[in-house]
Parts: C-alpha cells; sequence; structure tokens
C-alpha cells in the first residue's frame, strides 16, 4: 500500500471526503482553504477559496448528473440544529456542490467545477460539522454554541437542543438528524420539529469526535476521546459493536466491500516516549467490523490522525493528520485477497 | 495484511466467529428489508443512479 502523499495544506487538516465515484479528494484545514484532488494521483486540481478563518468541515453532495431541481433546496442547522432555504435559483444547477462551514462563522456552498462560491449562509459562531441528505436536497450544519439570538437567514428549522452540545451530525433519513455530542450523547433529532426523538446518554464516555454513516445509513460508526470506537444501529441506536482502543481517537470510517473499519487518533500513552515524532509513527488501524479485534495498521503521519476517508468504492483511503499531510492509500491486491478469517461471508 | 495464524485457532473461535457472522448477517438482512419496506411505503424508490461517463468534465477546475 504505497502512499501517495499530498502537500497543500499549511496547517491541521480538520476533514477529508471523497466523491462518490472515489475520484475526487476533497480536504480542509485550518489553513482556511478547501483543496480538490485526484485521488489516483495525488495531482491537486483546485481550490475553494474565500474563508477566512478555519474551515471545519466540508461534505460533498452524491449526484454525478444533477437533474435541474437538485440544488439543496433546504439547509438544517444544530446549534444547536437548525434549517434553512437555499435560495439558489433551481434552475442553474449543472454542477456538483459542495459545501463547508468555518470560524469566519459562515457555511458556504460551492461549485465543484467551477470552484466559485454560490452562497454564504450567515450564522453568529462558527460552523462546526455539514452534512448533506442523502438525496442532497438539504444540508444540516452544527454551529458552535454560544449565547445571543440566532439571526440566520430562514433556517426551516432550528433547535436547541438542551444539555449537552452537538459535535457532529448528519441524516439518518431525510426526516431525521443524527448528533454526536459534547458528552459522549448519540441523538436522533426530528429535522422539522426539532425535537428529540431518541438518544442514547452512554453511547460514550467523552466527546463524540466524528460520526460516518454506512452506505444505506442503517448504521454508523463513531469515534471518542474516550478511546474507542463505536458501531450503532441508526433506528435503535443501540450500540453493536465496541473497538477498544489505547488512545484518544479523532476519526473512524467504515470500509465498504470489506467487514473493517478505520480508526485514526493520536498515540497511546506508552509509545510517546519510546517513539520520535520524526520517525511518522501515528497510525491509522484497522479493526474487523464484526469481531472488534484490530488486523493491522498503517503508519505515516507525524502527528495525530485528524479524519480518516474510504472511497465509497473500497478501493483506496485518506488520512488527513494534525502534520498538515494528507495520505492516500491505495489498497493493493493483497488487501483484497486476504481473508485473515477464512471463508466468512461478512454481508455489506 | 497481517498473516493470521489459522493453523492454531480453535474450533471454539471459529465457532464463535462463525455465530457472530450469522448474527451479523441476519441483522443486515432485516435491515435491508425493513429499508426496502420504508422506500416502498414513501413511494419513491432510492435507487443508485446508473453511473455515467462523465470524468471529462471534472478536470475543469481551476
Amino acid at each position: 500500500m504505497r502512499p501517495i502523499l499530498l502537500q497543500g495544506h499549511e496547517r491541521s487538516l480538520t476533514q477529508i471526503k471523497f466523491n462518490r465515484e472515489g475520484d475526487l479528494l476533497f480536504s480542509c484545514s485550518k489553513d482556511h482553504v478547501i483543496n480538490v484532488w485526484f485521488s489516483h494521483n495525488g495531482e491537486r486540481l483546485g481550490t475553494y477559496d474565500g474563508h477566512n478563518g478555519t474551515v471545519w468541515t466540508i461534505d460533498v453532495d452524491f449526484i454525478t448528473h444533477p437533474p435541474l431541481s437538485c440544488i439543496p433546496a433546504v439547509s438544517h442547522t444544530i446549534r444547536s440544529p437548525n434549517v434553512i432555504t437555499n435560495p439558489l435559483d433551481s434552475g442553474s444547477a449543472e454542477s456538483r456542490f459542495l459545501v463547508s462551514g468555518s470560524a469566519d462563522n459562515t457555511m458556504r456552498l460551492w461549485s465543484v467545477q467551477t470552484g466559485k462560491c454560490l452562497y454564504r449562509w450567515e450564522f453568529p459562531t462558527a460552523v462546526k460539522r455539514v452534512a448533506f441528505s442523502e438525496d442532497d436536497q438539504q444540508v444540516v450544519c452544527v454551529t458552535e454554541q454560544r449565547d445571543g439570538t440566532n439571526q440566520s437567514k430562514e433556517p426551516e428549522s432550528f433547535f436547541n437542543p438542551t444539555g449537552s452540545k452537538a459535535v457532529v451530525c448528519a441524516f439518518a433519513t431525510p426526516n431525521l438528524i443524527l448528533t454526536g455530542h459534547e458528552s459522549g450523547k448519540v441523538a436522533l433529532f426530528d429535522a422539522k420539529t426539532g425535537d428529540e426523538v431518541l438518544n442514547n446518554e452512554r453511547a460514550h464516555m467523552d466527546v463524540v469526535t466524528d460520526l460516518q454513516l454506512s452506505p444505506d445509513r442503517t448504521y454508523f460508526i463513531t469515534s471518542s476521546k474516550d478511546k474507542t470506537a463505536r458501531l450503532h444501529d441508526t433506528k435503535t441506536l443501540q450500540v453493536l459493536k465496541t473497538y477498544q482502543t489505547e488512545t484518544p481517537l479523532n476519526s473512524a470510517a467504515i470500509a465498504p466491500g470489506k467487514p473493517y473499519v478505520l480508526l485514526g487518533g493520536g498515540q497511546d500513552a506508552m509509545s510517546v516516549t519510546t517513539t520520535s515524532l520524526r520517525q511518522g509513527k501515528f497510525e491509522t488501524r484497522f479493526w474487523h467490523k464484526i469481531f472488534e479485534e484490530e488486523v493491522g495498521r498503517v503508519k505515516g503521519h507525524f502527528g495525530p490522525v485528524n479524519t480518516i476517508a474510504v472511497s465509497p468504492k473500497g478501493d483506496c483511503y485518506a488520512s488527513g493528520g494534525e502534520d498538515g499531510f494528507v495520505r492516500v492509500h491505495h489498497f493493493d491486491e493483497s488487501y483484497f485477497r486476504a481473508k485473515p478469517y477464512g471463508d466468512l461471508e461478512v454481508e455489506e | 495484511e497481517d498473516a493470521a495464524e489459522e493453523s492454531n485457532i480453535s474450533a471454539e473461535l471459529i465457532a464463535q466467529r462463525q455465530r457472530l457472522v450469522d448474527e451479523w448477517n441476519a441483522w443486515r438482512r432485516r435491515c435491508k428489508d425493513e429499508l426496502e419496506e420504508e422506500r416502498k411505503k414513501r413511494g419513491k424508490k432510492v435507487e443508485p443512479k446508473p453511473k455515467e461517463p462523465e470524468e471529462e468534465e471534472k478536470e475543469e477546475i481551476e
């Protein structure tokens, strides 16, 4: 698995995302910039310039050839979750969309192809997480919690859940928003009313740092500073699997096509004294999704792994580090051939 | 990639793994059935859209 090193960010990576085809990789960073790269050779295609602060989060839609009506029409913010109407005329769509959230208190909508910022939403606080719905018609975002009135552009729905603040979010269904919280809670909110429909207060014992859904959105993985990653049933929020590591985790991803999950974070306390930072010892860990056992590690970053994404086709994955680098790993043949547990057929 | 020590895995462990996989597969099938059901109910079949060849257009980004 020879990695391709993507050099272009000057500060630590905050989130990376593949498009559906897996040929493009989007990255955002504390250096205010969003980049898009060819995943097969690491060539940078372009930059989305405009944010005046750390870009915390990005998401790219799933539509290759959008029908005319496919501009995201509605957006939800969670600051509390809330929902905004996109004022863009739905007739102008011919490209795909990228949405980003930043410490400059804006969420922006970009044309993937032209790199132009198509729209910006202003918030009173930083936008920490954004996510498209499955049909790309809606966007949900989490904004930083702070006192004061919310003056965002016409949220269709806006909710301010009591208790621990939300830190990550996604659409479970077009009507349900899934959130991960500072306290370790995960919850489901009604996208229209903002009511908390269901929660699991003890999903994690510390901050939820990442939340990624399975392709059909029926289950999802979370990572946490509590050193575990967990797989949850979207419908019941029950914990299905727990991956217990020895380091605080920043990111967790589900590998399509193979029964693995990928976890990334800091370094375990024991290795700190024995490992030189220069050696690039920070690892992405591969765990067996069903058996909850570690199956392998890939070294590389010179600092904690902040974000991991697996290509939807399952042929490569990428990690973004505190060190400012993105590493893209194309799985080689042995990865696909390997059956460390014999001939067990695991359903996707 | 890690080599499996297949030879010395006990039969018990293999049975345990089989059970876990069976459990998982049964749950996955239930999920997929329910999903199909719900989508039918909503009346909009969300199928993965057929992939059309469209590599060239993306290269215009600069």
